[in-house]
C-alpha cells in the first residue's frame, strides 16, 4: 500500500511534490494505523483533484474545453433546426428527400463529412477554446488583484 | 491601518482548524494533524492530503508561513509553519462571525416556534 500510496503522491503537480510529498509520505507511514489506509488512500485522492483541478489552473482548460464542446453542440443543433435548404438540394440529391423534408429541407447535418467541414469544426473549437481560456485567466488575474487590494498583507 | 478579512471569510472547516492549531505555538505537519484532532476532540481528522493542500493555499494567500528554523532537538526534514499576524487578524475575525452566528443560533433556538 505504501508504494501506492507514493505512485499517488508522484501524480501530484510537482511543485506541490517537490514541496511536500517527502512529508506525506512520512505521516503515511506514522498515521497508517490509526487512521486506516485506505482513509488515508481517498484523502490523497482528494488532494490529487484538488491540486491538478483547483490550483494548478488545469480547470480554466477543463472548463474552457467543456464551454467549447457545449458550444459546438448547441452550434450543431442550431444548425439541424434553422438550416437551410440551399445547404443540400433534395432535387440534387434524391436520396436525401425524406431526410431533407424530415429536417425542413435539408441541412449541413445532412452532408457527408468532408474535409472542409471538419476544418470548419476545428477551427470553431479551437477559437472557441482560445477566446475562453483567455477570458478565464484575464478573470482570475483581475479577481486576484481585486483580494490582494483589499487585504494587504501585513509582514 | 484597519485590515479589510472580508474576502477570506468565512473559512473552511480545515483552514479553520489549521489556522487555530497554529495559533499556540509553530508546529510540523504531523503535529498540526494531532493538534487538530486533540483541539475537536477526536471528531475531525485531517489526512496528509486536505493538510498540504490546505497549507499550500494559506501560504499563498499570506496567512501561514514557513518557520525559519525547527527546534534543535527535532528531525531537521521536517518543516514547521507559523501563523503570520494577518493570518492571525483572519482567525479573529473568523472566530468573531462564528461567535455571532452562535449568538443568534441561541436565540433562534430559546424563542418559541411560531407558526406562519
Amino acid at each position: 500500500m505504501r508504494t501506492c500510496y507514493r505512485c499517488l503522491l508522484w501524480l501530484h503537480p510537482p511543485v506541490f511534490r517537490r514541496e511536500y510529498a517527502g512529508e506525506m509520505l512520512w505521516i503515511f507511514d506514522q498515521s497508517a494505523g490509526s487512521q486506516g489506509v485506505a482513509a488515508l488512500f481517498f484523502d490523497g485522492l482528494g488532494s490529487l483533484a484538488r491540486q491538478w483541478l483547483l490550483r494548478s489552473g488545469w480547470w480554466k482548460i477543463a472548463l474552457a474545453l467543456s464551454l467549447a464542446v457545449l458550444q459546438v453542440v448547441l452550434g450543431g443543433f442550431a444548425t439541424m433546426i434553422f438550416g437551410h435548404r440551399h445547404i443540400v438540394e433534395p432535387a440534387q440529391h434524391p436520396s436525401v428527400i425524406n431526410m431533407g423534408e424530415f429536417a425542413h429541407g435539408g441541412s449541413i447535418a445532412h452532408q457527408p463529412l468532408t474535409v472542409g467541414i471538419v476544418m470548419y469544426l476545428a477551427v470553431f473549437i479551437t477559437g472557441g477554446l482560445t477566446v475562453m481560456v483567455i477570458g478565464l485567466t484575464f478573470w482570475m488575474k483581475t479577481f486576484g488583484a481585486r483580494r490582494r487590494h483589499a487585504a494587504p498583507r501585513v509582514r | 491601518m484597519t485590515e479589510d478579512y472580508t474576502p477570506f471569510l468565512p473559512l473552511s472547516p480545515a483552514a479553520l482548524h489549521i489556522l487555530l492549531s497554529l495559533a499556540g505555538e509553530d508546529r510540523h505537519g504531523y503535529g498540526i494533524m494531532q493538534e487538530v484532532a486533540r483541539q475537536s476532540e477526536g471528531q475531525y481528522k485531517l489526512g496528509p492530503g486536505t493538510l498540504y493542500d490546505n497549507l499550500q493555499k494559506l501560504m499563498t494567500q499570506g496567512l501561514v508561513e514557513a518557520s525559519p528554523k525547527p527546534p534543535a532537538h527535532d528531525d531537521p526534514r521536517r518543516r514547521y509553519f507559523r501563523l503570520t499576524s494577518f493570518g492571525r487578524g483572519v482567525l479573529s475575525a473568523e472566530v468573531a462571525r462564528l461567535e455571532s452566528v452562535v449568538r443568534e443560533a441561541r436565540v433562534h433556538l430559546r424563542a418559541p416556534r411560531r407558526a406562519t
